[in-house]
């Protein structure tokens, strides 16, 4: 094996930062590897990631010591296009580094501005390495957003890059699509030999694709190792705020040391070789129907039936008729693939859209009868990207346009109160958009809250958020239910539905397709396996121990074998998941 | 009333149109030439009217540009904005001819200027609604324009869908989370207030966003060899490569001039005067 980049005492430190965002990384990748760099916020891996394609320090000329060496040419002598042949770079928010009209033109870009004769058979060669060949001629604007992180790769690979750098690749999709984006890299780096470097902080896809890990903490590189001895080192993984896989959790609780399974296929046979079995008898876990059917409906569509028409004029049917009541109480996830119908429904129960056949009707008002705006003092709708709520310049200013324009009594009170709820009183006088991902959460929380709605709708509050933010979001929503009668969230995030949600909804293709709670929904394989949903591993491992209905936890799996485990469980950890909510504790 | 979901005049038939229309979605004759001779057929067209005070000229003209509207498939907005601003001209001018004690002379000797006016809108609309982004950048890249001009053609449509998607977001935000209007008020005029203060307010959010957005797109841009592009003639050949001029453009061309030339004959002939 060769290096292809090498790092060698490297420091950087942005320009008019305080600190080194680099201090003294010391790093080798090998030709044809598949290294996943983790780490928690500000550890230094999208700054060292842009330091291997030179857009550090040439285009972000800041301070630097040490020296980076990508296919035997130092960075430093070299240019970002003349590196950028050898490494290609795909970033977090890929949207935006999409230039072109249509897929054609912006997978050729790049070998056009370098005047390569033969661009169109590369082209055509890095849609056909990504499997897009028949999405080339439409416009970059109509595709789902898995297909335009797949654009935006090809796009880089059509300059024939010896590596490939992806910055967090399945932030924002479904977990069906985040598998088909990882197939994917792994097809490239198996049939052609493409280096693989990604950020990642979900370690269920490190464990099951990445040959290495790099762990980065404080601007510098803690180590680098082959996978499985990686994660075996769950516990360091947990004190650098990357919690190890839920397998890695569960091995951990029954051993401190020695090797752990990678996915719940090894996990179950690694349990098996322990005669680790499944107790025969399910003590736990909610068995009861979904949802109170005597509590009050606090919404309910009726025979809802909505669609859109296309640029070509043809009606693309987005909900075919969906009956659903929603009761006080009850902490509704909304799941489904990209295109499922997810954020409609939720935009037919603001009444910014109405449908087109059937009544969307919230606390008996329906949204026929009167305007958004007279809705919106009972329901409140939090969009995906938190920046679309960021309306005025200070996060005080956003909490306090609602209650002020509606002349709510102790409106400046009211506003205090929200801030302190989600502990932004410090950052409240801040412009939204600067603020982190999860501190951007919290604050379209809050807007919410000062809203005082009924029904309170969240579209994906979780998506591309690190592990500890995620946590936070999901204590803080299971917080609101004093405020609010009913909270639906729509989410692709198996995680969230198994600790927060009561009730799941699936839609699949704009039918209503299950009703039911976590537990049953991922005891299913059926149902996941159609509508393209990833249980949790827990649920997996559980499924494939006989366990029925599944656990959602670490803990419950762990509680629910024979065997006992060690005297200091670690997973016990605080992001082990260790509260189920379920039938007991929520009614 | 109770509110029910509009297939045309509405704000997302409105936001489709756009789209249509910027991106030559609906194919039409000279969608289907190369997009040097389409520019060339407009800068005749619209030239054409310049050099004569003729009715039966400028007539003629313009029945051929309605005629070309026609085969252009340009959508019902544009057009429809194009007759409504026909008409509220000609009503606008009759109105300022009688209150400034003009007469009829008056009156035709603007018709005539309407009429020239009426000629490039259309030619304009033909041209414009016929070339999606990239053939229009080609095209200008193909006429020596600056790279960055010819790109920054491209990326402002790239960018058109996302922009209205965000500018109605943030304004479906203030409908919902703002004070909203206490009562309509004469002819609606607070509604009417509102929304213009919400556009303004709308602004700022939309300018940040996009900075924040941009600030990806130019590294990306810069990995993707764009600024070495700027300063390389083999990139420019490459990407213009593909630029054929096919006999139907000659025929359209020259047919074109033919009908120039033949209303000016039949003014020559027939010549009405405006007076």
């Amino acid at each position: 094996m060769t290096a292809v980049i090498e790092v060698d005492g490297f420091r950087f430190r942005y320009p008019g930062a305080g600190v080194e965002s680099l201090r003294g990384v010391d790093l080798t990748v090998e030709q044809g590897d598949f290294v996943a760099v983790v780490g928690g916020n500000g550890s230094g891996k999208t700054t060292l990631c842009k330091a291997f394609n030179g857009l550090v320090p040439h285009y972000w000329s800041g301070r630097t010591e040490g020296s980076v060496t990508v296919s035997g040419v130092p960075t430093a002598t070299s240019t970002v296009a003349e590196l950028s042949t050898v490494v290609g770079y795909v970033y977090q928010d890929f949207s935006n580094q999409l230039v072109r009209p249509t897929v054609r033109d912006e997978v050729s870009f790049a070998a056009v501005n370098f005047g390569l004769p033969d661009h169109a058979a590369r082209t055509q060669e890095a849609l056909e390495m990504l499997q897009i060949t028949h999405l080339a001629d439409r416009f970059v604007w109509q595709l789902s957003g898995g297909q335009q992180h797949l654009v935006a790769i090809a796009a880089v690979m059509v300059l024939r890059p010896q590596v490939l750098v992806v910055d967090e690749p399945v932030a924002e999709l479904d977990p069906g699509r985040a598998a088909q984006i990882y197939e994917c890299l792994a097809r490239l780096n198996a049939s052609y030999g493409t280096t693989i470097v990604v950020i990642e902080h979900h370690t269920d896809l490190v464990a099951r694709y990445a040959r290495s890990v790099v762990l980065m903490a404080d601007g510098a590189v803690v180590w680098h190792l082959p996978v499985a001895e990686a994660m075996a080192r769950s516990a360091e993984l947990d004190a650098h705020g990357v919690p190890a896989p839920q397998v890695v959790q569960v091995a951990r609780a029954f051993e401190r040391t020695g090797p752990v399974p990678l996915t719940p296929a090894d996990a179950a046979r690694w349990l098996a070789d322990r005669g680790i079995e499944a107790r025969p008898a399910a003590p736990t876990g909610p068995t009861g129907p979904a949802g109170g059917t005597a509590r009050p409906v606090v919404a309910r569509l009726d025979d809802v039936r909505h669609g859109y028409r296309g640029v070509d004029g043809r009606l693309e049917t987005v909900l075919a008729g969906v009956d659903l009541d929603l009761h006080e109480g009850e902490r509704v996830a909304l799941v489904g693939s990209n295109g499922a119908g997810k954020s409609t429904m939720l935009r037919l129960l603001t009444g910014l859209r109405v449908p087109r056949a059937g009544t969307v009707t919230v606390e008996g008002v329906s949204t026929r009868d009167v305007s958004p705006s007279v809705m919106a003092d009972r329901v409140c709708y939090l969009y995906q990207r938190p920046e679309e709520m960021f309306l005025t310049d200070s996060v005080r200013g956003d909490v306090a346009l609602y209650p002020k324009g509606r002349d709510v009594p102790d409106a400046d009170g009211l506003v205090d109160e929200v801030l302190a709820l989600v502990d932004l009183q410090h950052l409240a006088d801040r412009d939204g958009r600067t603020l982190s991902g999860g501190q951007q959460r919290r604050a379209t929380l809050a807007v919410g809250l000062a809203m005082r709605p009924s029904l309170l709708l969240l579209d994906e509050p979780t998506s591309s958020l690190d592990i500890g933010s995620r946590d936070g979001v999901i204590a803080m929503l299971a917080r609101l239910a004093d405020h609010i009668r009913c909270v639906v969230v729509a989410t692709h995030d198996m995680h969230l539905v198994a600790e927060w949600a009561t009730r799941v909804i699936v839609l699949d293709h704009g039918d209503l397709v299950a009703d039911t709670t976590p537990s049953r929904l991922f005891g299913d394989a059926t149902l996941t396996n159609r509508v393209g949903l990833v249980p949790p591993q827990v649920a997996q491992l559980g499924r494939a121990l006989g366990m029925d209905p599944p656990p959602l936890s670490v803990t419950e799996l762990v509680a629910r074998t024979g065997a006992r485990p060690h005297a200091h469980a670690s997973a016990s950890g605080p992001h082990a998941g260790t509260e189920v909510p379920g039938g007991t504790h929520d009614a | 009333m109770a509110r029910t979901t509009h297939d045309v005049l509405s704000v997302e038939w409105i936001k489709l149109e756009l789209l249509r229309t910027a991106y030559a979605t609906r194919g039409g004759l000279l969608a289907t030439m190369d997009p040097r001779a389409v520019l060339a057929w407009y800068v005749l067209l619209a030239l054409a009217p310049w050099f004569t005070h003729d009715a039966t000229v400028l007539g003629l003209l313009f029945a051929f540009s309605v005629v070309m509207v026609v085969v252009s498939r340009v959508g019902p907005l544009v057009l429809g904005l194009f007759v409504v601003g026909l008409l509220t001209e000609g009503v606008y001018l009759a109105v300022a001819a009688w209150l400034f004690g003009g007469d009829v002379d008056t009156l035709m000797a603007l018709a005539e200027l309407t009429l020239k006016l009426g000629v490039v809108s259309l030619a304009s609309m033909a041209a414009f609604v016929s070339l999606d982004p990239e053939k229009l950048s080609d095209a200008l890249l193909a006429l020596r324009a600056p790279t960055l001009v010819a790109f920054g053609v491209s990326y402002g449509y790239r960018m058109l869908p996302i922009f209205m998607e965000e500018f109605h977001t943030i304004v479906d935000g203030h409908r919902l989370r703002a004070r909203p209007v206490p009562s309509r008020g004469l002819f609606a005029w607070r509604t009417v207030v509102n929304v213009g203060v919400v556009f303004v307010h709308a602004f700022y959010p939309m300018m940040l966003n996009t900075a924040k957005r941009t600030r990806t797109t130019v590294e990306a841009l810069e990995t993707r060899g764009f600024t070495v592009a700027a300063h390389d003639p083999r990139s420019r050949q490459v990407r213009l490569a593909h630029l054929r001029v096919t006999r139907r453009d000659v025929v359209v061309l020259s047919m074109t001039l033919a009908v120039v030339l033949a209303s000016y004959g039949a003014g020559a002939v027939h010549p009405t005067s405006f007076r």
